[in-house]
């Protein structure tokens, strides 16, 4: 199975929000800020939990339906990892920002595993929000031939018949039945019939894939400790 | 969400060191944030930043149908929505003040100033022109979004290259690829940069140009003036604020035109210097 395009991971450190935080696959990049607690309008507020509000803006052209789309499923991705409950009656907003031009109308799910990436990435950089756990994505296709590519990139996406974004959320703790959860996913038949099996493998593709991932946000957090060895290195 | 009000002591500091002509940020009352540029991959993509203030800005082009009214002239939309990333005092689809002020600043610098050949955008007259879309976002408002958004937008203006087109007979169109034959940089007339200055109620602070947000909502009037390196004024805008006699108004028009000269000179080394990392030889 091949790796992913190469991940880099960059703090902007922008002006007015609590955190920022910029990831990309290849040339798919996604930048994410998160501002909160902070307050909320009476309208948004909730009384026993933090109001999270997500919103997507594409590169070109003003949010369409489809950002709205996009930022409902980021949504549900990202708010299992979240402790909404420590903060009511505040606001946690998360705006995404594409950096890449969508070029492929037909798979936006590399663009939309970035974007997952890098909002929690970005609400680690807050470090104002208790999080249960860390959300990391992937996008996973199926070629014709049955072969499995992870993160494909454009030059390959019309060979692609069935494939998805997966999202886990990763974390080391009681309650998890194993250290990844599967949080999110739309895989589905770009063409012909769906495929039950197709998803397991792919799901499992993916979770391998996805340690990857986790290595590199890991590793963009915490520098580099020289001279001290691997004892303290967490297992996936 | 409105922030606060700045604090009683940051705004009498900020009053007291600017009438001794000091500066928060210790630059001089004339001076500039020095303004940095960075071209993605993409040509018409950039992100430029004033200090704090980042603004990134992206051209790209289809083909459409011309407006049966001119059906000579190609068209160009500038969208600039602030989102909360840039301070979450801004809210998506409720314009504030500040944002309907930057797209109007922009719609009669860009647009109505004729920075841009509209006719050279068609491509066949009344059936295919050229729609130059830019889109600006605003990743930090750290004060004077609208130089910056200004500056971003006339830089990516001048880092696009839209694709060759070949025209045969009445009605055939190639639009050739990037890989055969090189894109064409659009026509721009002239390229006019923003510069605003702010004012305060005291009658011996000297007015500030560049201001940060601190010094921007502490300001009792603004005023920006967009014009190019040729001495030619596309907008003087000062809407309200405290008056100002007709003598610094025009002692402030040469400290902008000596400042539009160094800044035209840096935007035109930098799209140099980057235009040489991207040439590729074809033998």
């Amino acid at each position: 199975m091949n790796a992913s395009r190469p991940i880099q991971i960059s703090y902007d450190g922008l002006a007015r929000v609590d955190g920022s935080a910029r990831f990309s696959f290849g040339d798919t990049v996604a930048l994410a800020s998160v501002s909160g607690p902070i307050e909320v309008r009476l309208a948004a507020e909730l009384p026993s939990q933090a109001t999270f509000d997500v919103s997507v803006r594409p590169l070109n052209n003003v949010p369409s339906t489809e950002s709205k789309s996009q930022a409902a499923t980021i949504r549900s991705a990202i708010a299992p990892s979240l402790i909404l409950n420590k903060n009511p009656r505040t606001l946690i907003q998360l705006v995404i920002q594409t950096l890449s031009p969508t070029s492929t109308p037909r798979w936006t799910d590399g663009l939309l595993a970035a974007m997952i990436n890098s909002s929690t990435l970005a609400l680690l950089n807050a470090g104002s929000v208790p999080m249960r756990g860390v959300v990391c994505a992937i996008a996973i296709g199926k070629t014709r031939d049955g072969e499995l590519l992870v993160d494909p990139e454009e030059a390959r996406v019309a060979e692609l018949i069935q494939g998805g974004c997966f999202a886990f959320m990763v974390a080391d703790g009681a309650g998890l039945e194993s250290n990844s959860t599967t949080v999110w996913t739309n895989w589905r038949a770009l063409e012909r019939t769906f495929d039950e099996m197709g998803l397991m493998s792919a799901r499992e593709a993916a979770k391998d894939a996805i340690k990857g991932v986790y290595a590199s946000m890991k590793s963009s957090i915490m520098p580099e400790r020289i001279g001290h060895g691997d004892d303290d290195k967490m297992e996936i | 969400m409105r922030p606060p009000s700045p604090s009683i002591p940051e705004k009498e500091f900020l009053n007291s060191a600017l009438k001794q002509n000091l500066r928060i940020d210790g630059r001089a009352p004339l001076d500039m944030r020095t303004p940095v540029f960075i071209f993605g991959p993409e040509l018409g993509w950039v992100d430029c930043s004033l200090g704090k203030t980042r603004v990134i800005a992206y051209v790209d082009a289809k083909m459409v149908k011309p407006t049966p009214e001119r059906p000579f002239e190609g068209m160009i939309t500038i969208h600039s929505e602030l989102s909360p990333m840039a301070s979450s005092e801004y809210e998506t689809g409720r314009p504030s003040e500040e944002e309907v002020t930057i797209t109007r600043m922009l719609d009669k610098i860009i647009k109505r100033s004729d920075a841009l050949d509209k006719e050279s955008l068609c491509i066949l007259a009344g059936q295919r022109v050229w729609h130059i879309r830019l889109s600006l976002h605003f990743l930090a408002d750290a004060g004077n979004m609208v130089d910056c958004a200004c500056l971003a937008g006339i830089v990516a203006l001048r880092h696009f290259r839209r694709p060759e087109v070949e025209v045969i007979g009445d009605d055939e169109v190639i639009v050739h690829s990037p890989l055969e034959r090189a894109p064409m940089p659009l026509a721009i007339h002239h390229s006019p940069f923003c510069f605003t200055f702010a004012f305060f109620a005291d009658p011996e602070t000297p007015p500030i140009l560049d201001p940060t947000q601190l010094e921007q909502r502490l300001s009792a009037g603004l005023m920006s003036i967009a014009l190019n390196a040729q001495k030619e004024i596309c907008v003087l805008q000062k809407l309200g604020g405290v008056p100002q006699d007709t003598e610094e108004v025009l002692r402030l028009v040469k400290v902008a035109v000596a400042q539009a000269k160094e800044l035209s000179n840096t935007v035109d080394a930098k799209l140099t210097a980057d235009w040489e990392t991207r040439k590729v030889e074809v033998r």
